[in-house]
């Protein structure tokens, strides 16, 4: 079964490396936000089931972005990834709703051990 | 050599990808920071721009509303890449950063110094390291100068005007909340640098 996720960061370049972050295997179907603005847009048609979001962006940032996500009640599964390393970042958006943080530069096996912790893949891949 | 070379420019993904880079190691300059002052530094999103000097004079003209600054200058070199530093603080931020790290009895000119230094050396330090990490460079930092404690801003553009060159800046303008502290951390890379910064960058920007 095809996973729908969602990929929110301003730069086109972190978009394209947390792309291919992803677990090869894993049978995903990929959209991209630049904002969280956009990122919302989309969550709100309701197909999206995971996003990674950025938290230093115009427009609409990654905190700002959950704060809807949990007023509207939007039904997306959130891992923050961010560069902002400091320990109140990732309590601010863990009370913000968001599942995990993983820091930038993004990691493929970090990446793969956060999805199958909450159970998103399977263990062998 | 710059001379033949045509000037330098950036393509909107090499400035995107500086940005990204810098956004990664500014997250962990932020990081020591915080720990050192014990408080939450809200991040920018940081500018990446090719400037000339008169550009680069204008910029810190920008800064001539706070009616003083002080400035750590730092220069910074390894692997065929090299640049200066330059930390502006608003005279402003000096009683909320002197708080902050128990500097409270007896401020004086000595004392200010040393917060300058402290605060300079986390800031430009994890930074210019955090860039390095990503691009594989190995940095070495010279001693940190001060450039115009209380002195006026047009002053320091007086004393940097005629070392710069075309250069490309990288800003971050960090802010502590809760605190009336903010401060401008510039990076400056020499033209022959950013060259060897666009190669050294291509391979992250290869389409898969």
């Amino acid at each position: 079964m095809t996973t729908s996720v969602l990929i929110c960061d301003d730069s086109n370049m972190a978009r394209k490396q947390m792309k291919r972050a992803l677990p090869e295997n894993w049978p995903v179907e990929v959209t991209f936000a630049a904002n969280g603005q956009e990122a919302i847009e989309i969550i709100r048609q309701g197909q999206m089931e995971l996003m990674f979001l950025d938290l230093t962006m115009p427009v609409m940032d990654g905190y700002q972005t959950l704060e809807v996500i949990r007023k509207e009640d939007l039904p997306i599964m959130v891992i923050v990834v961010s560069g902002d390393i400091q320990p109140e970042a990732r309590d601010r958006v863990k009370k913000l709703g968001a599942i995990d943080f993983v820091k930038k530069p993004v990691d493929k096996d970090k990446i793969t051990a956060v999805l199958q912790e909450y159970g998103l893949i399977g263990g062998d891949q | 050599m710059s001379d033949q070379l045509p000037p330098i420019s950036l393509s909107e993904d090499e400035r995107d990808c500086f940005q990204e880079i810098t956004n990664v190691a500014m997250g962990q300059a932020a990081d020591r920071l915080a720990r050192l002052l014990d408080v939450y530094v809200v991040l920018p999103i940081p500018n990446v721009n090719i400037i000339e000097v008169n550009e680069f004079a204008m910029t810190l003209k920008a800064l001539e509303d706070a009616n003083s600054v002080s400035a750590v200058c730092q220069g910074f070199i390894g692997s065929g890449v090299a640049g200066e530093a330059l930390l502006i603080f608003n005279d402003a931020s000096f009683s909320d950063i002197a708080k902050l790290l128990d500097y409270e009895q007896a401020q004086n000119h000595h004392e200010e110094l040393e917060m300058l230094m402290d605060v300079a050396n986390v800031l430009i330090g994890a930074c210019t390291q955090g860039i390095g990490n990503q691009l594989d460079i190995d940095f070495s930092q010279s001693h940190p100068t001060v450039l115009g404690q209380h002195c006026a801003i047009s002053e320091l553009i007086n004393e940097q005007q005629a070392r710069w060159h075309r250069t490309m800046a990288i800003e971050i303008n960090y802010t502590i909340e809760d605190h009336n502290i903010n401060c401008d951390l510039l990076l400056l890379f020499t033209e022959d640098s950013v060259r060897h910064l666009q190669t050294l960058i291509s391979f992250l920007l290869e389409d898969d």
